[in-house]
């Protein structure tokens, strides 16, 4: 801002004042012309409570001032002149001044908090989009990019991510500028890194770190804008959460193609533990919004805030339940307990417990009447077809209809979950099973979760003797999930259709 | 409103958890009385003589299911017992020591009031002669069973499990409660054989047995004959 704009926007309150004045006195001219009024003073009010409101203490003083010389000089006899001096003047300014002070306090108070509220909810929504944004990047390089042009975005100014690469610290990403960034930052940045000051004017480095290790560095040129401190830090945690889950998932896939099942696991559990921050992150950025407004804070906001934190502790409870399952998988922890009972009942639990996930969709259920009775882990199952079921809920988009249907084919109960919606890729068909796998097309239009679903649900069914599959005849042509599941061959499952 | 005034007994080990329990339900308008410990529980219990208790069973030491025992030595208070998923054996003993309804966690608040509101209405509500349930209606008196007014021929164990079932209405009958009822008590572990029986039951009761809308199961724990309440969306 020029030194001149400054100065106007300074006094812009000011004139402000003194204009309400003039048409305060205007109007108190025009008035009395018709009507006496004895206390033309009190007309004055107005103006200074405008000020007051509007524009802060002192303007309002001013307006006070020239309101009471005003009446004075314009009312009260002798007109156009300034000695009026009688006790109603003194009592006049007495009683603008308290006017001025009172209203304007209080004006003040609303506006910062109302400023804080939104700030705080500008905050949250800011780092969600972030969030997003950065879960939708593909690959390293897109990751990268997206990182630095967003805090480009946020600050107005070039930015450089700098990486680790064989041993010191390399350009990973710039926004808009070549991807070279000048010596001198490349320099200072391994200072940066190991959580020291880098001195080098016109620049500024922040570390990014999770709560374990630093993952890299930011620079960025000054001059540049200064957002709010804790929206920055913020931002930066996120950045480099997400630089470390790419790798501990770059990890995941490396120690997959080496078949290592001990480093392949706890790539997993690492990997998921970031998952987990995610929502964690929502909470309590919610929660301590929350607690920063007083009761007087918008209703809107309160109820957007407590929303967001109820969503994302739904999701955090489903991405931990699926972490335990995955677990129990790892550790070779389950054992069927395989028994005669109805696969309607299944079905039900299952949607009973998916209710909320799929209330808004057209549902249809056509299980047969003489459907056997099969041998299976209730349990299990129950879990692997809830997972169907929000495996469907999230990728087959809105407003997509779904159908559960069984029947009895080659000695296997076949049960498909059927959907209209988006379709799966041929490639990705088999692909949706592996943990952590996403698709592009869902990787266009990202959703919550750890992608374990799918890979805990054919776990769980392969426990029963049973397999899964995913059919599609392409993108925008919906998907069917099919469970095989064998039957049941002995004495008590024929029992159960005789009658008694 | 009666129920609103009533006292609830919050039986956790954890602080978080009766903070949470208390706010929320004290915002309904219950009273809330707190215990920590099953000593501390007993002792509430018999002092105050609470109009519902709501008891934890993941206590550290397992005390959960001994508060529940000792309880239903002299109390019929309604026992509305929380439980975590996966952890089924748990929910069917406790509803075997005569729990009333379980909540799985992690719970909302809207879930845990209704269940709340539907032990408070059954404690109060007189056992009528006949039970009404959507187009299902059984006369207790005359032992007879109609759906959709039409009447329905059920072999004497059918309507003897029916009746249990009647007798228990919007409550989890656990699958050994159902045997001992209506097989004798050697007949208890056999729950296969229960399993076939619902089945053929509710073909004789419910419009479509895949899709049942008054017998419902408890996967793991039992069954659950609906009121007219639950039916319609109330719990």
């Amino acid at each position: 801002m020029t030194p001149a704009r400054d100065l106007g926007s300074r006094l812009a309150p000011y004139i402000l004042s003194a204009a309400s004045v003039a048409v305060v006195g205007l109007a108190a001219y025009a008035l009395t012309r018709f009507v006496p009024l004895p206390h033309v003073s009190i007309l004055f009010l107005a103006a200074v409570l405008t000020s007051a409101a509007l524009s802060g203490f002192w303007p309002s003083v001013l307006a006070a001032v020239l309101s009471v010389a005003a009446s004075s000089y314009f009312f009260y006899s002798p007109i156009f002149d300034f000695r009026v001096a009688e006790i109603q003047d003194i009592a006049d300014v007495a009683v603008f001044l308290i006017v001025a002070a009172l209203t304007s306090r209080l004006a003040a108070n609303a506006r910062a908090q109302a400023l804080e509220a939104r700030r705080r909810q500008e905050t949250v929504a800011g780092l969600l989009a972030f969030s997003e944004r950065l879960a939708e990047s593909e690959g390293d390089a897109g990751l990268h990019a997206a990182i630095v042009e967003h805090l480009a975005a946020v600050l107005g100014a070039p930015v450089w991510l700098l990486l680790p690469e064989g041993g010191g610290l390399a350009p990973a990403a710039a926004s808009g500028a070549p991807r070279a960034a000048p010596e001198a930052l490349c320099a200072a940045a391994p200072r940066v890194m190991a959580g020291g000051e880098a001195a080098l004017p016109g620049w500024r480095f922040e570390r990014l770190a999770t709560a374990r290790h630093p993952v890299g560095v930011v620079a960025w040129r000054e001059p540049a804008s200064r957002p709010d401190a804790e929206y920055l830090r913020g931002l930066l945690g996120h950045a480099a959460l997400a630089i470390d889950r790419a790798r501990l998932r770059r990890e995941i896939a490396e120690a997959r193609i080496r078949g290592q099942g001990e480093a392949l696991r706890e790539a997993l559990i690492n990997s998921v533990s970031h998952d987990l921050q995610t929502p964690l992150a929502a909470i309590l950025g919610s929660a301590t919004a929350l607690e920063s407004l007083d009761e007087r804070g918008e209703r809107g906001v309160q109820r957007e805030l407590v929303a967001t934190i109820r969503d994302q502790a739904e999701r955090l409870a489903s991405d931990i339940e699926n972490v335990l399952d995955l677990t129990r998988i790892r550790a070779g922890q389950i054992a069927p307990r395989l028994e005669l009972v109805e696969l309607s009942d299944i079905v039900n639990a299952a949607l009973r417990r998916k209710q909320k996930a799929l209330a808004a969709r057209a549902l249809e259920v056509a299980l047969p009447r003489d459907l056997p009775m099969l041998r299976l882990d209730l349990f299990l199952m129950e879990h692997a077809l809830a997972n169907v079921l929000d495996n469907a809920a999230k990728h087959a988009g809105a407003g997509a209809a779904l159908r559960i249907g069984a029947r009895v084919h080659n000695g296997e109960v076949v049960l498909d979950v059927t959907d209209d919606g988006g379709g799966i890729r041929a490639e990705d068909l088999e692909r949706i099973f592996e943990p952590f796998y996403r698709s592009a097309a869902s990787a266009a239009r990202p959703v919550p979760g750890t992608g374990l679903g799918l890979a805990i649900c054919r776990a769980f069914v392969a426990a029963n003797g049973g397999s899964v599959a995913a059919l599609s005849e392409g993108p925008g042509r919906g998907a069917t999930m099919r469970i095989r599941l064998p039957l049941a061959q002995d004495a008590a499952a024929e029992g159960a259709s005789a009658d008694d | 409103m009666t129920e609103a005034a009533a006292r609830v007994l919050v039986i956790d080990d954890e602080p978080q958890i009766r903070k949470f329990l208390r706010l929320g339900l004290e915002g309904h308008g219950y009273a809330v009385l707190e215990a920590a410990s099953a000593g501390d529980a007993l002792r509430v219990a018999v002092a105050e003589q609470p109009e519902l208790a709501i008891l934890d069973l993941g206590l550290p030491d397992r005390e959960g299911f001994e508060v529940l025992g000792a309880l239903r030595e002299w109390s019929r208070v309604p026992v509305l017992v929380l439980s975590v998923r996966n952890r089924e054996g748990e929910k069917v003993r406790a509803f075997d020591l005569g729990a009333d309804d379980y909540v799985v966690k992690p719970f909302g608040m809207p879930e845990l009031l209704a269940r709340i509101k539907a032990a408070l209405r059954r404690r109060v509500a007189p056992a009528e002669p006949v039970f009404r349930v959507g187009g299902l209606e059984v006369d207790l008196g005359r032992r007879v069973v109609r759906v959709e007014g039409a009447e329905v021929r059920l072999s004497p164990k059918q309507y003897r499990l029916l009746q249990v079932l009647v007798s228990n209405a919007g409550k989890v009958v656990t699958h050994r409660q159902l045997l001992g009822e209506v097989w004798g008590a050697v007949h208890r572990d056999d729950i296969q054989y229960l399993r076939v029986f619902v089945r053929k039951l509710r073909g004789r009761i419910e419009a479509d047995p895949a899709r049942p809308r008054y017998l419902l199961t408890e996967l793991g724990v039992g069954y659950r004959l609906r009121t007219s309440d639950q039916l319609a969306g109330l719990a």
